[in-house]
C-alpha cells in the first residue's frame, strides 16, 4: 500500500510527461518549412493551416524563453462546446519560441472560433473556416519530357491525394532559364505543355498547388524541386536558310528585270546625252576636223542638200517664169526688156533686188512674214501691173489663174497662214505636184531635195474663194520652181483654164527681201502660174 | 368539324382510366445531373451574394427575429460513415430552411440590388432541389406542423445567414451530390 502511494506521484509525473509527449506536436522539418512560408503571406495570429481534410495546425511566435504552460488554446465550433488544445513549443534561434497546436479532429465548412490565452489574458482571437486555410504539400512526381517539336516541353504531375478535393485544385508552373523566369497558372489539369520556349536552351521547371478558392481555399504550396530539361534545338534553321536564299534570288531577279526595262532611262539619267550639232554638219567634224571654212567650201552643193541649215536667212531661189503670149500686157519687169515679158530666168540676186522694191510698192504689206516667196508674188504683180492695178486685190481678181505650191509650213500652221493670206487677198495660188516635176525634168536632178529639216509636202492645194476675184484677164505664167528653201503661200486664183502646159523646173536662188521672213522649211515645188487678165487672150 | 359519337367518348374515357391506373402516362424520370460544375456555379453565386452582403452590412445587419438555419459543419470521418438517404433528407430540409430564411430576409431589405441577389439565391436553392430530385433521392416533405429538423440553429444577422448559406452548399450539398449513387452508378 505504501508503495502505491509512493509510486503515485511518480506515476503522475510519468503520466504528465507522457501526456505532454503524447500530444502530437512533433515539429518536423516539413512543418517548419510550411510555417516559414505562412509567415510571409498570413499576418493574422495565430497562423493556422490545414494540411489535409482532418487536421489543423496553428502556431505563433513569442520571445519569452519557452513557457508553453502559460498558454491556453481554445477552439469552438459553431453551435458547439469549446475545446482546448495543448500548446507546444519549439525553440528557435535566438530567444524566439514557436508555440503551436495541432487539432486532429476537425470540422470543415463551419466557423471555428480560436482563442489563445496567456494566463488569464486573451492573446489572440480568430474566426476561420478550415476549408479556407489549406496549405498543401507540393505536387509529387513531376515529370518533364520533350515533345517532338523544338521549344516545347510536356509536364505532368500527381495531384494532392485528398479525397474530396480532386477537382478543386489549381497549379502554377514556373520555368526558369538563364536570367528569366516565367510562371503560368493551370486550372484543374495535372499535365501541361509549355510552348514558345526558346529552342536549345535549358529550363528548370517547378510546380506548386493551391485550392481553387470556390469550395476550398488556402495558400500556395511550396515549389517542387526543380527539374531541368533542355529543349530541342531549332530544326527549322535549314528551312529558314533555304527560304531566305529563294527570296533573295527572287529579289535579285526582280531588280535585274526592272533595271533592264528602265535601262535607257537610267542611262539617260546617269550619262545624259549632250546634244551636238554634228548631224546638221555632215563631215564637218569627221572629215574637216572642225574647219568650218573648208567645210563650207567643199560642200557648197551641200547647201542644196541642207537647205534648212540656211534657213536663217532668206534662201535664194531661182525663178524662171515661162510665159508666152499669155502675157499680152507687157510685163513691167524692172530689169528691163532683156527679159521677155513674163520670162524670168535665172534671176540674179541683183535683179531681185531691183524687182523687189517695186513689187513691194504694189503689194500690200500684209504679207505673212513667214512666206519665203513673197517676192514671187511681187513678180506677178509686176506682170500684172500693165493690165491691172498692181495690187493684190487685182491679182486676186483674176480668178482663172491659180498656182499651187507645195508647201511646208511645218513651223507654222499652214492653214492659218493661208487664211491670213486669203484675208489679205493674196494673188496667187500655186498648184503643182512635186512628184511630177521631179520625175519629168532632169533639171530637177539638182533639185535641192530637202533634208530632213525641210519637208517636201505632198501636193497641197489651197483654193481661195473664187468669187472674190472678178476675172479680168488671164495670164499664164508657168513657173517651175525647185526651191528647197522657199515655201510659198499664195492665194489661189481659180482658173477655168488649168493648162499646165509649161512646167519647168528650175533651180533658183532667190534672195528674199530682208524684211520678209522666210518660212522655216523650204519646199521644192514646181508649178505654173496662170493668171487671168482681162485683156489677154489665153493661149 | 369533329363529330364524336357517344361510343367514342366512352372509349376515350376508359382508355384514360386504364392509363392512369397502369401509370403508363407518368412522366419519365429526370436524367441525373452529375456535373460538378452545376453546383459550383451555385456556390460561386452564393459566395458573391455573401460578399455583397458584407459590403452592405458593415455592422452586421441584425435581423428582427432569429431565423432557423441548418448546421453546416462537416466531419468527414462521420460523414463517410453516414447513410446517404439520411444525408439527402438533411440536405433537403436544410435547403428548405434556407429558402424560408431568404424569403423572410428579402422583405426587410430595401436595396433593389440586394433584392436581385436574394431572388437569385432563392431560385438557385430551388434548382439544387431539382438536381437532388434528379439523383433519385427520396423527396423531402417539409413538416406541416412547423417543427424543424434537429440539426438547426438560429442566426440573428444577415451576414451569418449568408455565410451559412454559402457553406451549406460548399459542404453538405456538394458532398451529397459528388458522391451520389446515381452518379457513381453511371461513371463506374
Amino acid at each position: 500500500m505504501i508503495r502505491l502511494r509512493q509510486l503515485a506521484p511518480w506515476a503522475l509525473l510519468l503520466v504528465f510527461t507522457c501526456c505532454q509527449n503524447a500530444s502530437p506536436g512533433l515539429w518536423d522539418a516539413g512543418l517548419e518549412k510550411k510555417a516559414d512560408l505562412l509567415m510571409r503571406v498570413e499576418h493574422e495570429e495565430p497562423r493556422c493551416f490545414a494540411e489535409g481534410m482532418r487536421d489543423l495546425t496553428c502556431f505563433w511566435d513569442e520571445a519569452d524563453g519557452g513557457t508553453p504552460h502559460l498558454y491556453r488554446f481554445t477552439y469552438t465550433y459553431e453551435n458547439e462546446e469549446s475545446n482546448e488544445c495543448v500548446v507546444e513549443s519549439q525553440q528557435r534561434e535566438g530567444s524566439e519560441t514557436r508555440y503551436f497546436c495541432k487539432l486532429l479532429k476537425v470540422q470543415l465548412f463551419g466557423l471555428l472560433d480560436i482563442r489563445v490565452y496567456r494566463g488569464e489574458t486573451l492573446l489572440y482571437n480568430r474566426n476561420l473556416l478550415i476549408n479556407l486555410v489549406f496549405l498543401l504539400d507540393p505536387p509529387a512526381n513531376l515529370t518533364v519530357t520533350r515533345t517532338g517539336k523544338p521549344g516545347q516541353l510536356k509536364l505532368s504531375w500527381l495531384p494532392p491525394p485528398l479525397k474530396y478535393m480532386e477537382n478543386s485544385m489549381m497549379y502554377e508552373v514556373s520555368c526558369t532559364t538563364a536570367g528569366s523566369r516565367m510562371e503560368k497558372v493551370v486550372q484543374g489539369n495535372t499535365e501541361f505543355t509549355l510552348r514558345s520556349l526558346r529552342p536549345g536552351t535549358e529550363y528548370a521547371i517547378q510546380v506548386r498547388v493551391k485550392p481553387d478558392g470556390l469550395t476550398y481555399d488556402g495558400y500556395w504550396s511550396d515549389w517542387t524541386l526543380p527539374i531541368s530539361m533542355r529543349t530541342l534545338p531549332d530544326d527549322a534553321d535549314p528551312l529558314i536558310l533555304s527560304f531566305s536564299v529563294i527570296i533573295s534570288f527572287i529579289l535579285v531577279l526582280l531588280s535585274l528585270t526592272i533595271f533592264l526595262s528602265y535601262r535607257r532611262f537610267l542611262i539617260k539619267k546617269m550619262w545624259p546625252l549632250i546634244p551636238s550639232p554634228e548631224n546638221k554638219f555632215p563631215g564637218l567634224f569627221t572629215v574637216y576636223g572642225g574647219n568650218f571654212q573648208e567645210w563650207l567650201g567643199h560642200s557648197s552643193g551641200g547647201l542644196w542638200q541642207r537647205p534648212g541649215f540656211f534657213y536663217l536667212e532668206e534662201l535664194p531661189v531661182m525663178l524662171e517664169v515661162l510665159s508666152e503670149a499669155t502675157m499680152s500686157p507687157p510685163v513691167q519687169i524692172q530689169p528691163g526688156d532683156s527679159r521677155a515679158p513674163g520670162l524670168l530666168k535665172e534671176t540674179t540676186q541683183e535683179n531681185e533686188d531691183e524687182m523687189l522694191p517695186k513689187a513691194d510698192s504694189g503689194m500690200e504689206k500684209k504679207w505673212d512674214p513667214d512666206l519665203q516667196e513673197n517676192w514671187l508674188m511681187d513678180q506677178f504683180q509686176v506682170l500684172q501691173q500693165s493690165s491691172t492695178p498692181p495690187s493684190q486685190s487685182s491679182l486676186l481678181e483674176s480668178k482663172d489663174a491659180y498656182v499651187t505650191l507645195s508647201q511646208n509650213f511645218d513651223q507654222h500652221p499652214g492653214e492659218g497662214k493661208l487664211e491670213d493670206i486669203s484675208e489679205e487677198s493674196l494673188p496667187l495660188h500655186v498648184l503643182f505636184g512635186t512628184t511630177e516635176t521631179s520625175t519629168s525634168h532632169p533639171d530637177l536632178g539638182s533639185l535641192p531635195q530637202s533634208s530632213g529639216s525641210s519637208q517636201l509636202s505632198s501636193q497641197s492645194s489651197f483654193e481661195y474663194p473664187h468669187n472674190t476675184w472678178p476675172s479680168k484677164s488671164l495670164t499664164y505664167a508657168c513657173l517651175t520652181m525647185a526651191d528647197s528653201g522657199i515655201s510659198t503661200d499664195y492665194s489661189s486664183i481659180s482658173s477655168s483654164r488649168t493648162g499646165m502646159e509649161c512646167i519647168y523646173t528650175n533651180d533658183y536662188k532667190n534672195q528674199m527681201p530682208k524684211e520678209r521672213q522666210p518660212l522655216a522649211t523650204p519646199p521644192t515645188h514646181t508649178g505654173c502660174w496662170v493668171q487671168e487678165q482681162h485683156n489677154s487672150s489665153p493661149t | 368539324i369533329f363529330h364524336t359519337t357517344v361510343s367514342d367518348r366512352r372509349f376515350v374515357a376508359v382508355l384514360l382510366m386504364v392509363l392512369q391506373w397502369t401509370r403508363l402516362g407518368l412522366p419519365s424520370p429526370l436524367r441525373p445531373i452529375c456535373d460538378p460544375r452545376v453546383l459550383d456555379r451555385f456556390i460561386k453565386e452564393a459566395r458573391d451574394t455573401e460578399f455583397a452582403m458584407v459590403r452592405v452590412c458593415s455592422e452586421g445587419c441584425s435581423l428582427a427575429e432569429p431565423l432557423s438555419v441548418p448546421l453546416t459543419s462537416v466531419d468527414f470521418a462521420i460523414w463517410e460513415k453516414g447513410d446517404v438517404s439520411e444525408q439527402a433528407q438533411e440536405v433537403q430540409s436544410g435547403l428548405w430552411l434556407l429558402a424560408q430564411a431568404i424569403s423572410a430576409v428579402r422583405v426587410s431589405i430595401t436595396s433593389t440590388a440586394l433584392h436581385s441577389l436574394l431572388d437569385n439565391s432563392h431560385s438557385n436553392i430551388h434548382s439544387i432541389g431539382q438536381v437532388i430530385r434528379s439523383l433519385n433521392f427520396p423527396e423531402y416533405t417539409p413538416p406541416a406542423d412547423g417543427t424543424v429538423h434537429e440539426d438547426t440553429w438560429r442566426v440573428s444577422s444577415t451576414l451569418e445567414l449568408f455565410r451559412v448559406h454559402t457553406n451549406f452548399l460548399r459542404g453538405k450539398v456538394r458532398l451529397l451530390l459528388s458522391h451520389a449513387p446515381a452518379c457513381r452508378r453511371d461513371s463506374t
